[in-house]
């Protein structure tokens, strides 16, 4: 795999994801569908990375473990989209202007090859708790 | 028949029947819908202390022992309560000098301000199922966020003056970052705009429609779209995150297009409002505080501005109560952090992250199923409902009275 990649990350929303997290915040199926990045097919082969790959993200708010999924849109290299949830919050910086609104679609971050396992629900409830 | 308020739609006729306590037939609820109905059946929150199931009553006089001895509290939440619920919540507010938000502060608040101001023009969602000719779903995508926007309102129906609807009278268009569900199915009349690009298209239209060539992004499409505002009888916009997000500061641009547009042919906007009643909280607000959120009453006086926003009080108050939302999973790490070291109230009818991290959780009644109570769909649009489901569990309204009494 390359080092790193530098993407920016746009939050956008999913009907699936959103119907599993209404069911249950805590199942596999809500993890399963929010700790994931979906990537444009140059920016895989620039990480060397395979569709459901574990990739680091990471920036200078946080950091999450989660799966590559290859975006089926037309080409759009750099630019990273995940649905909105505690995964990609993580990496959502606090501090806002007069508007009040985090830059939810404008995440700056860094990907490389993960050496841990996907973030649990649980680990992010701990590091609030830290 | 059940309201669904798993959106800011608000349907109405949705069919529901019950057997041995869990819903045995549903008609007409959208895969959100029914993920929202299912959800009343799973993961309920029942009174807690610390961690400890204790009686309702306990959990009510400690959160009202929490808000008492508190010099700062910050109430948040009301987007998914009643608007009795949220009338409530504002003499709380008031009575405990407390700042007062809502989910509109990080999200359609700067367009809602317009529209309720009358600085941008509105409709009804009937005005549209009856008149329009175009819709566009601007930064937005029903599909995913509001499913039966299409089929209720924007695109599929016989309105009164659009019978032949979108087979030869509709033409619904997509303007995003990324070919959403929406965008693929408006086809042709998909427009991509790059991240945080949104004030530069609009600048491109605004040029177009003053018989310009645009200066920046393709120039065809933009010719192609400034053609279409121009030959629509009756335009509608939806706009969505994607587009507040990324103009915040330049909503003025969004302001002079309507200007532009209602020059020429008629349009009207109506924004992709999430959380079902998050229109009545602003509306309320205006009402009483002449602000439609971010309100400190401290001291009895009524401040307004970004620091009585969520994100930035989370940081400054000693308490918080939590009502019908899950900040901890919905914002920045950083806010969620500060909320969950907190002494955190949490009134929910189901666990969440928020609730797991809450000093007390009081359990509430669902609204539309176990509810009733008013709210103010996307469009403004009062919607009353009565619930479907008996139950001894409080509704959100009687909460914050029970504790407002215990005060
Ligand atoms: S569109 Fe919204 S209100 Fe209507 S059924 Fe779906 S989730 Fe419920």
């Amino acid at each position: 795999m390359a080092d790193v990649v530098e993407v920016t990350i746009v939050t956008v929303r999913d009907i699936f994801q959103d119907e599993a997290g209404r069911k249950s915040r805590f199942s596999d199926e809500y993890k399963n569908l929010s700790a994931l990045i979906i990537l444009d097919k140059q920016d895989l082969i620039r990480l060397k990375a395979k569709d459901g790959q574990r990739l680091l993200v990471k920036n200078d708010v946080g950091s999450i473990v989660v799966a590559a999924r290859t975006s089926e849109d037309d080409a759009h290299p750099g630019i990273a989209f995940m649905y909105n949830s505690p995964w990609s919050n993580q990496l959502v910086s606090d501090n806002v202007c007069e508007s009040s609104i985090p830059g939810f679609k404008s995440i700056k971050a860094t990907l490389s090859a993960a050496e841990t396992n996907i973030t649990q629900i649980t680990e992010i409830q701990a590091r609030m708790q830290s | 028949m059940a309201t669904c308020t798993g959106c800011s739609l608000l349907c109405e006729d949705i069919e529901a029947a019950l057997e041995n306590g869990a819903l045995s037939h549903v008609k007409n609820l959208c895969r959100k819908g029914h993920g929202h109905f299912q959800a009343a059946f799973t993961e309920r929150t029942v009174p807690m202390i610390d961690g400890q199931q204790v009686d309702l009553d306990r959990a009510i006089a400690k959160a009202a022992e929490i808000l008492r001895n508190a010099r700062s509290p910050l109430l948040y939440g009301w987007s998914n309560s009643t608007l009795e619920a949220q009338a409530a919540g504002i003499k709380l507010a008031e009575k405990l000098g407390a700042t007062i938000d809502d989910t509109s502060s990080f999200c359609q608040g700067i367009l809602m301000e317009r529209i309720l101001s009358g600085k941008i023009p509105t409709c009804t969602l009937d005005d549209v199922r009856n008149y329009a000719d175009t819709s566009i779903f601007w930064g937005s995508d029903p599909s995913s966020s509001h499913p039966r926007h299409l089929s209720r309102f924007s695109y599929y129906p016989r309105g009164e003056k659009r019978q032949k609807s979108y087979e030869e009278e509709r033409t619904c268009i997509a303007v995003d970052v990324r070919k959403s569900a929406t965008a693929k199915l408006c086809s042709n009349y998909y427009f991509r705009v790059a991240p945080g690009g949104d004030g530069e298209f609009l600048e491109a239209i605004l040029a177009v429609l003053d018989g310009k060539i645009p200066r920046v992004g393709d120039k065809k499409k933009m010719i192609e779209f400034g053609s279409i505002l121009k030959k629509t009888e009756w335009g509608a916009i939806f706009p969505g995150l994607g587009m507040i997000y990324s103009l915040q500061d330049k909503m003025e641009l969004f302001e002079r297009l309507l200007a532009k547009l209602n020059e020429i042919t008629t349009f009207k906007v109506i924004p992709m409002v999430g959380h079902y009643n998050m229109r009545g909280f602003n509306e309320l607000m205006r009402e009483k505080t002449g602000f439609i959120n971010r309100v400190s009453f401290k001291g009895g006086a009524r401040a307004h501005g970004p620091e009585h926003s969520v994100v930035a009080a989370a940081r400054t108050c000693d308490a918080a109560l939590v009502i019908g939302s899950d900040p901890l999973s919905a914002l920045p790490f950083g806010t969620a952090r500060a909320l969950a070291r907190l002494p955190l109230i949490a009134i929910d009818p189901r666990r969440s992250m928020t609730t797991d991290a809450a000093k007390v959780v009081i359990p509430s009644a669902l609204s539309g199923l176990e509810a009733g109570g008013t709210a103010a769909r996307m469009d403004g649009v009062r919607i009353k409902f009565e619930p479907i489901i008996d139950t001894q569990l409080l509704s959100d309204e009687q909460i914050i009275t029970r504790i407002m009494e215990a005060i």
